[in-house]
């Protein structure tokens, strides 16, 4: 052993260095985030839960086909209705249920949609709850109107030639134009 | 008659008490003391949801681990597998029947004229503690933590023996306030003199105490929890309160040995009177309180050294250097004028 | 002497099952051990824990359904997963991506490259008992993982990618935000080696365990930084460039010794190798699309096509089989942790049961890859 290999062996440089680190991070900011208090706002792409719009959908069942573990049941039946005269058919939704217990929050449904009828940037994490058979399965109801669902951040009021405003909760104008 | 009830009895077990209930409630806040220490080592808050700032969490932990179920496995030798738990709090606290803490007679329950020896033996009988403990659990995990528990214990305690030694042939007494007073006497703290002494105590107390980097009996990624892996609510809280108690005893014999107890920094000169301000139990607490953030500090900072090289470096390193520091120091205190 | 030796200084061997329930076995990992004392004799790694069929899977799903799935093999890489799942259909269908895709590709899975090497640093100096690192690194992983929730809007299970490019461009002022971290990155990084790389007891504890040289690692089919610290240069990003890894600039560390701490310096220098990579992607961002033209319905020709990437565990493969239809007749995975898992017996032989923790912590396992 060289005389400043066994200096080296004696000075312990190495455990004083580490010692220093840790000694300087003492004073440092801390990281933690108090959560109940303190909340992160997640980011505008978060996917979170699940916010539908039943004006916009147009059941085409995209969403249905492009979930990979299929927990999107869509029940439909036909109605006929008359505008200007002409007999027209069109598709009402009897059953919209997402089982969002089992959801993995790909994203895929709502790339899959092409009028942005559902969508995950509501920016909630918070979906626990003690029952997660009833609590977490969502209905085409409770899709809409749980509470906290925000509209899909992207789209434009129809004045603007967007698609039908998604009415928050909206119980007012309930049965008007469909 | 009842004077003599008030010395001979009352007194002793007065202090007998508070101290014990002070040493138990200081390992308590030391472990507070220690999560929040970490925690901010490790840019954490560490906790604070217990009482302001979290100063209830010790109380809220020693209630939980009082109500928590006392599990005993099914295989395990049960009237050993108690006797574990007891075998290492009782020595644990039984040490500072001798350590003072000040210099009058009222801060320590004893002043023995062995004590030194006191502590050694009674503190070596925590071992038994652990070995028994791990062994009686049934458990593989266990058994190694013991076992590797008793092989650590008894490498590092001859070590250790031989710095106290050279501490003693400086006080030139084997009573701890007798070992204060001389290092009073010659001015100076006995850190100065003997600082490779000190240096291998430290070590090895660190070794003794089951701590971080030489944690390996209950080195959790190897070995689950070690010894104490089957234990639960009170069994538990007694290995746990006995590890931090052994740790103040640690401290605190370091404290007496090296840092002139409750002397202050250079005790003769007169020109640091001023320091006289902080009492002497001040100055003892806060010299002990270094040495459980130096404790503390390595925890937040160390990886863990594997089984064998912790042998080789209790027995092929600090003891070859113990002895021959033990030499130097006896050859300069053998020295005509050698007044340590 | 020898006698005496072999009949009443042998121990009895003792069988401990280290796992699936262990504080370091990196998940579900089981290990049946022999040991003599504290020597290991004998090493068994018992995996299936956390199997979940994740191949079978793939022959039901449609092609961009497999997508998601392949996050949750190697939970602690998804974006390099999903990366060499579209890789290989693209290169089935003949589909070459925009160029800003390719370079969207190649930030996002660098960055998850640093993500896993940082849990890999985090969870091995855990395992040998240095506790601080985990929360000074994990600070910096949850930046990259702010970067990820920002760009697409997951943080672990990413499902990032698609077949034909990646489904959103980068949100504004995103390649400010990463250029930022990468800046402010290697000063954590120095910051983590103080604590580690020169401390004493950290090389006591790494050097000379676990050693397997060059022509044993090929041997036993390592790749990844397991096979780089035992000197052999190979690196898929190298060797077969994908994406555009062939446009930047980057070097392949390689160790000496092929122990554990040659390993923990590779992947400490991959990390800066991976800044260096995200540098230069962000100078060049190409604008452009971020989507090729693929049809609505993926239908892959009928054929067969291996595909790898250079996963932060490993060469990542795929080899997929088209029968021309919807969804995969047949996905087969080539994970790193797998095969690199199989040198973990040859590895701890005759060495302590400390290093059984320090080697599993070194060969960076994800059980979600190997049990699949």
């Amino acid at each position: 052993m060289s005389f400043w290999g066994f200096l080296a062996s004696v000075v312990p440089a190495d455990l004083l260095t580490g010692l220093l680190t840790t000694g300087k991070y003492l004073f440092s900011r801390k990281a933690t985030i108090q959560y109940p208090e303190q909340r992160k706002e997640p980011a505008d792409r978060f996917r979170g839960m699940f916010g539908y719009s039943l004006e916009r959908c147009n059941v085409c069942r995209g969403c249905e086909k492009a979930c990979p573990i299929g927990i999107i049941h869509i029940e439909s039946h036909w109605e006929e209705y008359e505008i200007e005269g002409k007999k027209r058919k069109k598709q009402v939704i009897d059953r919209y249920d997402i089982d969002v217990k089992r959801c993995m929050f790909c994203n895929l449904c709502a790339e899959a949609c092409p009028t942005e009828a559902i969508w995950l940037t509501t920016k909630t994490y918070e979906a626990a709850a003690y029952e997660r058979n009833q609590a977490l399965y969502f209905d085409k109801d409770k899709l809409m109107r749980w509470e906290g669902v925000r509209a899909y951040p992207g789209v434009k009021p129809p004045a603007e030639g967007g698609l039908p405003f998604f009415r928050l909760g909206g119980e007012e104008e309930e049965e008007e134009d469909h | 008659m009842n004077e003599l009830l008030w010395t001979y009895v009352g007194w002793p077990l007065v202090k007998i008490l508070v101290i014990l209930l002070a040493l138990v409630l200081l390992a308590a806040y030391l472990s507070w003391f220690e999560r929040k220490l970490l925690a901010y080592m490790q840019i954490r808050l560490g906790p604070n949801r217990v009482g302001p700032k979290g100063w209830l969490q010790p109380i809220a932990d020693a209630l939980k681990l009082f109500v928590k179920e006392d599990l005993t496995p099914t295989f395990a030798e049960k009237f050993v597998f108690l006797l574990g738990p007891v075998l290492i709090i009782v020595p644990a606290l039984a040490v500072f029947s001798v350590i003072p803490f000040g210099p009058s007679p009222n801060l320590f329950v004893t002043d023995v004229n062995i004590g030194v020896l006191f502590v050694l033996a009674v503190s070596s009988i925590g071992v038994y503690g652990i070995i028994l403990g791990g062994w009686a659990s049934n458990n593989k995990f266990s058994l190694m933590g013991g076992l590797r528990s008793a092989a650590q214990m008894i490498s590092y305690e001859v070590p250790m023996g031989f710095a106290v030694v050279t501490v003693l042939v400086m006080a030139k007494s084997l009573s701890l306030v007798r070992i204060v007073e001389a290092q009073k006497e010659a001015g100076v703290w006995f850190v100065f003199p003997g600082f490779v002494a000190f240096f291998i105590y430290f070590v090895c107390g660190v070794a003794e105490t089951n701590r971080n980097p030489f944690d390996l009996p209950e080195a959790e990624s190897e070995l689950v929890a070690g010894y104490h892996t089957e234990y639960s609510g009170m069994k538990f809280a007694f290995y746990f309160l006995a590890e931090y108690a052994n740790m103040v005893v640690v401290s605190s014999m370091a404290t007496v040995m090296f840092l002139g107890g409750w002397l202050r920094p250079f005790p003769n000169v007169a020109a640091l009177a001023f320091l006289d301000v902080i009492p002497p139990l001040g100055w003892f607490l806060l010299k002990v309180a270094f040495f459980l953030f130096a404790y503390i500090w390595f925890r937040g900072t160390f990886p863990r050294y594997r089984f064998d090289q912790l042998m080789r470096l209790g027995w092929k390193v600090l003891l070859p250097v113990s002895l021959a520091n033990l030499l130097v120091v006896a050859y300069f205190v053998s020295l005509p004028g050698g007044k340590l | 002497m020898a006698e005496l030796e072999a009949t009443v200084l042998a121990g009895e061997e003792m069988e401990v099952s280290f796992g699936p329930q262990h504080p370091a076995t990196h998940g579900v990992l089981r290990l049946q051990l022999k040991v003599d004392g504290e020597k290991i004799v004998d090493a068994k790694p018992i995996i299936g824990y956390l199997h979940r069929g994740t191949e079978k899977l793939f022959e039901r799903e449609t092609y961009p359904q497999c997508i998601p799935h392949t996050d949750r093999m190697d939970y602690t890489a998804a974006a390099t997963n999903n990366q060499g799942f579209v890789g290989a259909v693209e290169k089935l269908m003949g589909i070459t991506i925009p160029p800003r895709a390719a370079y969207i590709r190649m930030i996002l899975a660098e960055l998850q490259r640093i993500a896993s090497h940082i849990i890999w640093l985090a969870t091995h100096a855990l395992d040998i008992g240095a506790v601080t690192p985990f929360f000074y690194t994990f600070e910096e992983r949850e930046k990259i993982l702010d970067l990820f929730e920002e760009y697409c809007g997951a943080r672990l299970t990413l499902n990032t990618m698609r077949i034909g490019g990646v489904p959103w461009d980068l949100p504004e002022g995103w390649t400010g935000r990463c250029r930022k971290f990468v800046e402010e990155l290697p000063k954590k990084i120095e910051d983590w080696e103080r604590l580690l790389t020169n401390n004493r007891i950290w090389k006591a504890r790494t050097v000379g365990v676990g050693v397997i040289d060059a022509e044993k690692a090929i041997a036993w089919g390592l790749t990844g930084p397991p096979l780089r610290g035992s000197g052999v240069q190979w690196d898929i990003r190298k060797v077969f460039p994908y994406d555009r890894y062939d446009e930047v600039e980057f070097d392949i560390p390689i160790g000496k010794n092929g122990d554990t701490y040659d390993r923990y310096l590779v992947r400490m220098e991959e990390m800066r190798q991976s800044v260096r990579i995200i540098r230069q992607c962000l100078d060049r961002l190409p604008d452009g699309p971020v989507m090729a033209w693929v049809p609505k319905v993926i239908r892959p020709p009928k054929g067969e096509v291996y595909f790898s990437v250079e996963g932060p565990k490993g060469e990542l493969g795929y080899y997929i089989v088209s029968d021309g239809g919807v969804t995969p007749y047949r996905v087969r995975v080539r994970p790193p942790c797998f095969v690199n898992l199989q040198a973990l017996p040859e590895l701890v032989k005759g060495h302590l049961v400390a290093d059984v923790v320090a080697v599993i912590g070194t060969l960076d396992i994800v059980l979600g890859e190997i049990d699949r």
